[in-house]
């Protein structure tokens, strides 16, 4: 078992060195987790409708990549289907490659050993996701029963171990309450008690403070980040507050109407966007704007899942689309040193501006 | 802005929701408890300027949003309109004042009732404040539509037929059409992604300015308040710990809750870290309001005082009003950091 010498609460301070620990440059490892031209589509045969469209990404071992966008973007249909939770839904392409294994070719038995155990996931409602008629302790101690050899007393010594990670105040004696008796930032750590139960690899987290008040959320960030520090953990995030990923991630992935448009390391992200869509989501964000002023704001509306454009799906909003963008779909292709860009019109707006 | 008369004027507004009991306590016949969610607030909304309401969830905004526009009936405290007291006017008085104090809610999906057509929703509030007489108000329909930028066709649509955005296009246009002087936005834009967000947001500024409307913003989205905002509100378990310029409390706050709430939002510059320790714990509930100082167990420099007396809202000079016991010597190691290290 490992030993977490470190107090969560106190991970402000802690994640000032990590980009430092887990900057590619020094080490390059292979990635822990590859996404190949990953696709899901809801129903099956031509009325199908496509929730995601080529997909690629990776994530190498201790790094944290925060999935931008809107809602409908297709973000947590990607995480999910990491873990096969939307097969059941429709028809997922595409290669998850996950310690040499494919994981979109495993059966649900053999996928169920790794989910949960090597990849766990804590979701957005911390309200509907706990079981509400079982005590905490025993919806932590079951995961440990499922994935560890533990026994009993073990496994109760663990659960009261992990509720104190996570920052609960007299673990010993909550272990018996029902999720109800918690607040809503003490029910998410509770989820992320029991995602990190089995000591996975990697955590994929759906907005997992949207439901949580700011100061709430903080805590949480910090208990993410720290706990990935200790355990060496990476963590995809999806999130819509650009905010949250700038203060988290070490790479960003930006989706807009199920495809990545955008993805590279934070600062350049965010710093210096070319994806005309990713320019005008930060851009409409009110910071570092006078007060008052009119804020930039894309025309129009993300589009429908039964309604996207065959070209490029930011076309009609795009304010650069060419006839081009309008019949075909541009791919992800490497447009600097450690970013890749999905556009023909490639911008560079920001770059004349230091931040 | 001193000058200025207020156009809406709050004091001491308290209010209780009684719990539904136990059945152990009805047949033990205890005292019913109360949930105290607002607990003497004192505020004012000057004729054209926004107000901007902070705090957490479950902090008393949106009960506060409700009290103004009388959904909730007045329990402690008075409202006052033009300086006249709100609560006891007459039947036709109240009406006037309920069109001229408007809300818009949060969710466009249950704000808008699903079986009405967009030119229905207008068109009832037309007609029962007898807004325009019924010849003029399909030309009046058109004119609300296009001040909200929607097709004029949309009149004849029903709310399933929008996004997000465009419902809360027509909560507005329904606002606007009993020519209100006062908006009350309860997390207006709060159910918007963030592009669209933006759009609705200039509507709002856009319209602030051209029908000089006054507007209380509630909202969770601090940036987006510092944004909209003359001057902000920082509310905690139902009373103002601060109260200011909007510039003012972003920049310098000095009440230690606001402190640690207005520098939780994380910014989205990566190298921009949050100088302030987390906020240790959560919102206390309401059901038992700790005495004195409501946030004297989550605060850093809370001393006996704070434990026995809820401090009251004092004007600060170069500051807003703020409620502490500690304003001096926060204040003073406010002006020493900024010796020090001057921000922004």
């Amino acid at each position: 078992m490992r030993h977490y010498s470190s107090d969560p609460a106190t991970g402000a301070e802690q994640t000032q060195n990590r980009t430092a620990a887990t900057n590619p440059e020094i080490a390059n490892p292979p990635a822990l987790l590859e996404v190949r031209n990953l696709s899901m589509s809801f129903g099956l045969g031509q009325s199908g409708l496509l929730a995601i469209d080529k997909v690629s990404f990776a994530v190498k071992p201790g790094e944290i990549l925060g999935l931008v966008g809107e809602s409908g973007s297709g973000k947590s249909i990607t995480l999910r289907s990491v873990l096969g939770l939307t097969r059941r839904y429709g028809r997922v392409n595409g290669e998850i490659l996950w310690k040499n294994r494919d994981l979109n070719k495993l059966n649900n038995r053999d996928l169920q050993k790794i989910r949960g155990r090597e990849i766990a996931m804590i979701f957005q409602e911390p309200m509907s996701s706990l079981n509400p008629l079982l005590s905490v302790g025993l919806q932590i101690t079951e995961n440990l029963r499922a994935h560890t050899g533990l026994g009993r007393a073990e496994r109760r010594k663990k659960a009261i171990k992990l509720l104190d990670l996570v920052g609960i105040p007299s673990a010993a004696a909550r272990l018996g309450d029902y999720p109800h008796q918690f607040s809503g930032g003490m029910r998410q750590r509770v989820m992320i008690a029991i995602a990190l139960a089995s000591e996975p690899e990697l955590l994929l987290a759906d907005e997992p403070t949207t439901a949580l008040d700011v100061t709430i959320q903080q805590q949480i960030l910090d208990l993410i980040l720290a706990l990935s520090r200790e355990m060496g953990m990476s963590v995809i995030m999806v999130t819509h507050d650009l905010g949250v990923a700038a203060q988290t991630c070490d790479r960003i992935a930006v989706m807009y109407g199920g495809r990545l448009v955008e993805v590279g390391p934070v600062r350049n992200i965010l710093r210096n966007p070319q994806h005309p869509y990713s320019i005008g989501l930060l851009r409409s964000v009110p910071e570092n704007v006078p007060p008052r002023s009119e804020l930039y704001s894309l025309p129009g509306i993300p589009p429908g899942l039964g309604n996207r454009p065959s070209g490029c799906c930011f076309a009609p909003r795009c304010p650069v689309a060419t006839a081009r963008c309008a019949v075909e779909k541009p791919d992800l292709f490497q447009s600097g040193e450690k970013v890749s860009l999905a556009c023909f019109n490639p911008q560079n707006l920001l770059s004349g501006t230091p931040q | 802005m001193t000058d200025k008369q207020p156009l809406l004027q709050v004091r001491n507004l308290t209010h209780h929701f009684k719990t539904n009991p136990p059945l152990v306590d009805l047949l033990l016949r205890r005292a019913p408890r109360f949930i105290k969610v607002l607990n003497g607030i004192d505020l004012h909304l000057e004729r054209g300027e926004t107000l901007g309401i902070v705090g957490e969830s479950g902090c008393g905004k949106s009960t506060l949003a409700r009290c103004l526009v009388g959904l909730y009936p007045p329990q402690g405290g008075e409202i006052l309109f033009d300086n006249q007291n709100v609560s006891n006017k007459t039947r036709a008085e109240q009406r006037d004042y309920n069109r001229r104090v408007q809300m818009m809610f949060q969710d466009p999906y249950s704000s808008l009732n699903p079986r009405m057509s967009v030119g229905q929703v207008l068109h009832e509030a037309l007609s029962v404040h007898k807004m325009r007489p019924e010849a003029e108000i399909q030309n009046r329909i058109n004119e609300l539509l296009d001040l909200v930028s929607l097709p004029r066709d949309a009149a004849g649509k029903l709310p399933h037929e929008f996004s997000g955005g465009q419902r809360q296009r027509i909560a507005i246009a329904r606002a606007l059409s009993v020519e209100p002087e006062v908006l009350i936005a309860d997390e207006l834009v709060s159910a918007l992604d963030v592009s669209v967000q933006a759009q609705v947001v200039n509507l709002l500024l856009d319209l602030q300015k051209h029908l000089g409307l006054t507007i209380l913003f509630v909202a969770h989205d601090l940036r987006l308040v510092r944004h909209v905002s003359h001057r902000v509100a920082v509310i905690y378990l139902g009373s103002i710990v601060e109260i200011g310029d909007s510039d003012n409390v972003f920049s310098s706050p000095v009440h230690p809750y606001s402190r640690a709430l207005l520098n939780a939002a994380p910014s989205i510059d990566p190298d921009h870290k949050n100088s302030m320790p987390p906020l240790k714990g959560e919102l206390p509930s309401p059901l038992n309001i700790p005495p004195g100082c409501a946030f004297h167990g989550r605060c850093p420099h809370a001393t006996e005082i704070c434990r026995q007396d809820k401090p009251l809202l004092k004007k600060r000079e170069g500051h807003g009003e703020i409620a502490c016991h500690h304003t001096e010597s926060l204040m003073a190691t406010l002006a020493e950091a900024g010796e020090q290290a001057p921000q922004d």
